[in-house]
């Protein structure tokens, strides 16, 4: 095994059960760890844009190729700098008001196409297709999912009141809101366990003899840490 | 029973964390291999790649980071295991710059199992800046977008890439997405314009939110957190990661489903809890906690 992978290994075993400590309490190690975590993301995002914007997407296609129109965005690009000097900050106004102006005009019409016509398209199916069963499975989606857009629809309707129909309809539709969000709340579940079986796979992996037993040496170390950190903490009496 | 209730309820919150990473481990070390049935949106991007013919351009853009790696990486895994087997042309990317490593790691590691020359059976582009204003550019100019690889190579030059301008020429494209710029992106900016079909893998957390997309088939196929890695994994006879942490998923999730009745019976049993309904508790409380003056 390479020393690099050895090293590496028990770092992330570390750092997990660094992380993990949070749950008995706040705690330096946590503390560390979220630091650490927080720094070493942002090193690493500097030296990719680094590499990736300046040099990749500007200096070498200037350098090399002699795209002088690239100068342009660089231009915009530092103008948004200019905040940082409260005399000449109004100048990050053209370059926002490019980002704002592009963005807009990019994203409007797609968004109305893809996110509100054809998701009208997919609500509005017929209901009866010749030579489909009058009475189906495919018959009884359709209109539930029309149900259930019409009724929530009429819930976040406030211009008049809910009484009579109306609060029926918003009652039918709280109904149908609270089925999504628990439908979302069980993914979440799953996808916040996913992660634990994630870090207690590697945990597993690292405990082995291949590794030193780096798991379970560290998760010595840090309960020791932690008691006598907490013990240290309580007030002498 | 009341008095056993009110102890409950007290109960220190760190004996649920514990149950919880029992309930984890213990499958993990000792696995029981529950049976793993496959869901129609899972099966349909599997169908969608094996009616591929050798030789097609498959686009995997692995936009997620470190954070979620247990569920997106096993997808990869999966997938990439897939594509190189159907001889398909594998071009790797990302759009989040902190998960270019991680991408670039998966991408070259399944491609040396099977023995794929980078350049000329698969490309790795690597990250460029933009979000989702570079895949507008690679349907504009796949070579703009990416000049050169993520190894400095020029993309006009790769093998790989012969006859593949545009995202237009693209066959398939599957986004890992846990997040923005992601899946939606994708739809929104690609495959609306440039007419390539389009496949997701997504996060637990928001995989609802797509499946209206799935619903009108903006979407062909959409495989949901380590359930859907899992299900990939066995469509494909590959038993990896995300079928090895399954019987841990359902462990965890039976403890959860007990946790929630129990506690509900708690609360309704427990002396102390009298307030059982919103608007006993809205009555009970005084003004200043219901916010009034």
């Amino acid at each position: 095994m390479a020393t690099s992978t050895f090293i590496g290994a028990w770092v992330a075993a570390g750092l997990t059960l660094f992380m993990f400590s949070f749950l008995y309490k706040d705690n330096p190690f946590f503390r560390f760890g979220e630091h650490l975590y927080v720094g070493v993301s942002m090193g690493y995002t500097i030296v990719r844009i680094h590499y990736d914007v300046m040099v990749k997407s500007l200096y070498s296609p200037l350098a090399q190729e002699g795209k002088w129109s690239l100068l342009i965005p660089a231009l915009l690009g530092l103008l948004v700098l200019t905040r940082f000097v409260s005399k000449i900050s109004w100048l990050s106004r053209i370059s926002f008001a490019v980002i704002v102006g592009f963005g807009s005009g990019v994203a409007i019409p797609r968004i109305i196409s893809s996110n509100i016509l054809q998701q009208v398209q997919g609500t509005l199916k017929p209901i009866l297709k010749a030579g489909q069963p009058p009475f189906g499975m495919a018959q009884f989606n359709t209109l539930l999912i029309l149900v259930g857009v019409v009724t929530v629809l009429i819930y976040f309707f406030f211009s008049i009141e809910h009484h009579g129909a109306t609060r029926i309809s918003a009652r039918t539709g709280i109904y149908f809101l609270m089925v999504y969000f628990g439908a979302g709340f069980g993914y979440t579940v799953m996808a916040r366990m996913s992660l634990l079986i994630g870090r207690f796979d590697d945990l597993i992996l690292f405990a082995s003899r291949d590794y030193a037993y780096a798991s379970l040496v560290l998760l010595a170390l840090v309960t020791a840490g932690l008691l006598v950190w907490d013990r240290g903490r309580r007030p002498s009496s | 029973m009341k008095a056993l209730a009110g102890k409950l309820l007290r109960l220190d919150r760190r004996a649920i964390f514990v149950l919880i990473a029992l309930a984890t481990l213990i499958p993990l070390l000792y696995p029981i291999g529950l049976p793993i049935r496959v869901s129609l949106e899972v099966k349909r991007v599997y169908d969608h790649i094996e009616s591929l013919p050798a030789g097609s351009v498959f686009l995997l853009s692995l936009d997620f980071d470190p954070a979620s790696k247990p569920e997106l990486y096993p997808m990869a895994v999966a997938l990439l295991n897939h594509a190189f087997k159907r001889g398909l042309r594998v071009v790797g990317m990302t759009l989040w710059v902190t998960g270019t490593g991680m991408a670039e790691q998966v991408v070259s590691r399944v491609a040396d199992e099977h023995a794929k020359r980078r350049g000329v059976d698969y490309a790795f582009l690597g990250y460029s800046p933009g979000g989702a204003n570079v895949i507008i550019n690679m349907g504009q100019d796949l070579n703009a977008a990416f000049p050169t690889d993520h190894y400095g190579e020029r993309t006009a030059d790769l093998p790989i890439l012969s006859g593949v301008k545009t995202l237009r020429q693209v066959n398939y494209v599957v986004s890992l997405a846990a997040g923005t710029p992601g899946v939606e992106s994708w739809y929104l900016y690609g495959k609306e314009k440039y007419g390539f079909e389009l496949g997701g893998g997504v996060t637990a957390v928001i995989a609802p939110g797509l499946y209206p997309f799935l619903d009108t088939g903006q979407i062909n196929g959409l495989i949901g957190g380590l359930r859907g890695a899992a299900e990939y994994e066995t469509l494909i006879g590959m038993k990896g990661k995300a079928v090895a942490g399954m019987d841990a998923q359902s462990a965890t999730h039976i403890v959860i489903i007990g946790l929630i009745v129990l506690c509900n019976l708690v609360y309704l049993l427990a002396p102390e809890t009298a307030i059982r309904s919103f608007d006993r508790a809205q009555d009970r409380a005084g003004p200043s906690e219901r916010g009034g003056r």
